[in-house]
């Protein structure tokens, strides 16, 4: 027998476990947003084209189409290499959170699933359906809807992360029951859910927008036919103002996303906010550097709009839309001021500032081509949805275990009977995670997994200890005869029994009751 | 370990698990099969000059692009699955397989950057730099061949783990050579390698009959019709000829099973396993006849025939050497008469239909398809009977199913305690001694025949005196 020899408690990955994780759940992210922002752009440019009798929205659809094709599965594969890291590198916390998920995560299965088939297609299938073109951009409208409720299954999971507050999990953790199998809906439905759920919405839809308009800006620089170029243009100011509208609602969206942070994971606003934990790494604070990035593109926008309404270009907003929006995001700004700090308000202001002013300068170089900002746009989006993923994860407190060690990482010991909890959750109902404990927590039995056995009826071992893994049904499988050999081959298995224990199984078993 | 296990609502999970798995293995195995195949027959139409290789060769990556999708999404099921249904299996599994896992993620990424972005999208931009895109497509198939690798490698693991134990949770080997080059990985890989070929080819070629067919009733002079007719009939030719490697490689692969998993062993030849098996080798005997009908009917060249006479020949020498299936029909002699007349009969019968009928009829197109869809399911069965024989263990020896019954216990108890010591194959199981299964347990006991415990004797005698009473 060899086997490479164990000298740590855990696999250990180069550059750490949660580099591991970090790099493969950004990779991940990144493309599958993008993805998302694909879809919804696609329904875009294929209903313009058909009202418009355009052909050549259709043409940047299905290339656009192509593009998706081939990311989503690179995606795809990058979410099988995140299941097996996060099986090796962090067994417990992924096991527990099947425990609470099974349900939701195979539901999402189904429609990653139905996904891939869709667009496939969708995309290979585009001249065979030809002659039901309104049939082909409906198929590629559902993508949008199934690709929303997929991310809103791992939102669920991801926002839980964060904010867990008031789980069914907990309670069955409190009561000693364990019982929670499969779907937890308090888990689900978690304080943080929604916020998260329409940032990344209108993220998504903006990413990939911006994306297909940097794409656009791409061939600009690339093409050399006239015609061509006309459209690159066209294609990256649809792409573009696609992207700023729904850029626009973001900021809006995570004031109150950070609101219910506040209430629901105050360590972690605390650490967004003051610059404390992971969210600091290599010396720069990673949230305010987004921030700083998030208004350098608010900027952009205004820039680019202002100049497009003037010069009366395809797919401009009107000026006095333009202003007024710009004011609304200054008041906005000014609030966060009031509201954070003025540091805030003046690093914003001058991010934007500064942004717009280089925007005007590119429009001016390339003669009012917005080529250089499509690109600009492009790669800025990349940024902030890499690090809007990444300060929301490395936002989480570190976790100590039971001794009060600190743990790097989530999670980090093989057992529930170990369940570690961090400084801000002890081992009893922690108050200020909730916003009201609910009655019947009161009637539930305290602890009951960790009363000493002594004074455990059979009942009470069969409920304890064999019904965390196997379903009551089982008893009616067994003959009354046998429980004295499965009882000793659970043991053998791994159960945990004395023999006094073992015995009054058995005893309760064959006595039939 | 108290990992919670999640129950399956109106099937039992293995159930799920099973059809779960059959959703994705198909389209891997056909398009790992397609990848393969691809750059070679692109290859032979460049050397040869001939479009319709390189017409094949582009169909397939383009069937292949249009499973990739829907096929990538089932295999991110399956892992889902398992870590909620069978939680201690996965957590001690990945355990071992850590890296394995990493690095078959690694190639599966190359496969899709070179398959997409460097073979399908470059397809025609790239027709004047013909060698550069077949290396390409090469690499791609490369890629997706180490995927099936490392899979076969962790599969044949969980049916013959050989000298390397499944670690506990708390024990993360992260990855093991042993484990890997397992007893029977090296036949697991070469039988689905020659299986994928033959399966994807055969049911290739049926559909492209079909095809045939239908452009045929169009028009029958038209180029299609001539370019379909080819391709069925091509793609046929190959996968049946590269089925002949099966059961020879088969042969080795059970003497593998045979020593390193005997219960699993006796669970096909004549156990509860048995019956899928016989399907199978149903589906082989309609396959080699049908198939090879039409074969010598469409090719009746004298090369063709010897290869066909060959191959079967050595069909015949497998089921002689091939002591297992002694159990068919209760003796090697009986068996072997049995199986040399069939085959001998079979050689007789291709050299009898030689050049004869007309393969152009609507009716063998039908039989075409139909030998493609045996083909397909000969080695969906074969998956399910490995699977399948090592129930109720998930990992052969180390781990069980949480869904265990006591029966499932005690019959293995009876395949690796009363049967194997003594040599006998399951069928025997069916003559109950005269002086009934209790006294025959006992003596065998006394006389040192086999090594029992009361416990073990109890329950033997309990589940043979209750099945086979």
């Amino acid at each position: 027998m060899i086997l490479a020899a164990a000298t740590n408690p855990f696999i250990q990955s180069p550059g750490g476990a949660k580099f591991s994780i970090a790099f493969l759940g950004l990779f991940h992210t990144a493309v599958a947003s993008l993805a998302i922002g694909f879809a919804f752009i696609v329904t875009v440019l294929q209903l313009l084209g058909y009202f418009r009798r355009d052909g050549r929205y259709d043409l940047l659809a299905r290339r656009v189409q192509l593009w998706h094709v081939c990311i989503y599965n690179i995606g795809t594969i990058n979410a099988i290499g995140l299941v097996f890291a996060l099986s090796g590198l962090y067994p417990q916390f992924w096991s527990q959170i099947f425990t609470h998920f099974f349900w939701t995560l195979i539901a999402e299965e189904l429609l990653f699933f139905m996904l891939a088939t869709t667009l496939t297609l969708h995309y290979f299938f585009w001249d065979t359906m030809w002659g039901h073109k309104r049939l082909h951009i409906f198929m590629g409208a559902l993508l949008t809807p199934m690709f929303f409720l997929q991310f809103f299954i791992i939102n669920g999971m991801g926002s839980y992360m964060l904010t867990p507050a008031f789980s069914e999990g907990q309670v069955s953790l409190w009561s000693g029951t364990a019982s929670i199998l499969g779907w937890d809906k308090l888990a689900f439905y978690n304080p943080s859910f929604l916020m998260l759920t329409l940032h990344r919405t209108a993220a998504n839809f903006a990413y990939g927008a911006f994306f297909v308009a940097a794409v656009c800006g791409i061939m600009l620089y690339r093409s050399q036919a006239g015609k061509k170029e006309d459209w690159s243009e066209t294609g990256g100011r649809l792409a573009f103002s696609v992207g700023f509208m729904s850029f626009l609602t973001l900021p809006i969206i995570g004031f109150f996303y950070a609101w219910v942070l506040k209430y629901h994971g105050k360590e972690a606003y605390d650490n967004l906010m003051v610059g404390q934990g992971d969210v600091v790494a290599g010396g720069i604070d990673w949230w305010w550097t987004k921030q700083l990035i998030v208004a350098a593109m608010l900027g952009t926008g205004f820039a680019f709009a202002r100049r497009s309404a003037r010069t009366d270009r395809e797919f401009s907003l009107p000026m006095v839309m333009v202003y007024t929006l710009a004011g609304v995001y200054f008041m906005f700004y000014l609030g966060m001021g009031m509201q954070m700090t003025w540091l805030f308000f003046w690093g914003s202001l001058g991010a934007a500032v500064l942004a717009g002013l280089w925007v005007t300068h590119l429009l001016d170089r390339y003669e009012g081509s917005g080529r250089a900002v499509f690109v600009l746009v492009g790669i800025l989006s990349f940024l902030t949805v890499c690090l809007g993923g990444y300060v929301r994860e490395a936002a989480r407190p570190r976790f100590t275990n039971a001794s009060g060690e600190r743990v790097a990482g989530f999670n980090r010991l093989p057992q529930y009977a170990d369940v570690y909890y961090g400084p801000e959750r002890p081992g009893e109902v922690d108050i200020r995670m909730v916003l009201e404990k609910p009655a019947y927590m009161d009637e539930l039995s305290p602890q009951r997994a960790r009363v000493p056995d002594e004074g455990m009826t059979g009942a009470d071992l069969v409920s304890a200890r064999c019904i965390s893994c196997h379903t009551l049904e089982r008893i009616h499988v067994y003959k009354h005869s046998d429980w004295d050999r499965v009882v000793g081959r659970m043991r053998a298995y791994g159960t945990r029994l004395t023999e006094d224990e073992a015995q009054k199984i058995v005893d309760y078993l064959e006595g039939g009751q | 370990m108290d990992l919670p296990v999640i129950d399956t609502p109106v099937f039992p999970r293995w159930v799920w698990m099973e059809e779960i798995t059959y959703s994705h293995i198909p389209i891997a195995t056909l398009v790992t099969a397609f990848m393969l195949l691809a750059p070679l027959f692109e290859y032979i139409g460049y050397r040869r000059k001939d479009l319709r290789w390189e017409r094949l060769a582009k169909s397939f990556i383009w069937f292949s692009l249009i499973l990739f999708s829907p096929g990538a999404a089932l295999g991110t099921g399956i892992p889902m699955f398992i870590i909620g249904t069978y939680p201690e299996f996965w957590s001690r599994w990945a355990n071992l397989f850590y890296w394995p896992l990493i690095v078959q993620f690694g190639f599966f990424l190359a496969e899709v950057f070179f398959l997409f972005f460097f073979y399908y999208l470059t397809w025609d931009a790239w027709q004047n730099r013909k060698k550069l895109h077949i290396t390409m497509g090469v690499i791609a198939a490369f890629f997706g061949y180490m995927v099936q690798v490392v899979w076969d490698s962790l599969g044949a693991y969980m049916l013959t783990p050989g000298n390397t134990p499944l670690p506990q949770v708390t024990e993360p080997v992260a990855w093991s050579l042993p484990a890997m080059l397992n007893p029977s990985f090296p036949f697991l890989l070469s039988h689905r390698t020659f299986g994928n070929f033959s399966y994807v080819l055969l049911l290739t070629g049926g559909v492209f009959a079909l095809r045939y067919r239908g452009q045929k009733r169009k028009d029958p002079n038209s180029e299609n019709t001539t370019y379909f007719r080819w391709a069925s009939q091509t793609c046929f030719l190959i996968g049946f000829f590269a089925f002949f490697a099966q059961p020879i490689i088969g042969w080795f692969y059970a003497r593998v099973i045979q020593r390193e998993a005997p219960a699993a062993f006796l669970a096909i030849m004549g156990g509860h396993s048995n019956i899928y098996f016989i399907i199978k080798m149903s589906l082989i005997l309609f396959l080699l006849v049908v198939g090879g009908t039409f074969v010598v009917k469409r090719h009746g060249s004298k090369k063709v025939m010897w290869g066909a006479t060959a191959g079967l020949l050595v069909v015949l020498l497998v089921v002689w050497l091939h002591p297992p299936l002694m159990w068919l029909a209760g003796s090697a002699v009986l068996w072997r008469l049995v199986s040399t007349a069939v085959i001998l009969g079979l050689i007789g019968w291709l050299w009898w239909q030689r050049g004869t009928g007309n393969p152009e009829r609507n009716a063998w197109q039908w039989a075409m398809f139909a030998v493609g869809l045996a083909a397909f399911f000969t080695f969906a069965m074969g998956g399910f009977v490995r699977e399948h024989s090592k129930s109720p263990d998930t990992v052969y020896g180390e781990i069980v199913k949480p869904e265990q019954t006591q029966e499932e216990a005690d019959r293995y108890l009876v395949y690796t305690k009363w049967l194997e010591p003594r040599g006998l194959y399951p069928s025997r199981l069916d003559e109950p001694p005269p002086e009934g299964w209790r006294q025959a347990v006992q003596t065998a006991r006394d006389e040192g025949v086999v090594e029992l415990t009361d416990d073990e004797a109890q329950r033997i005698i309990g589940f043979l005196e209750e099945n086979h009473p």
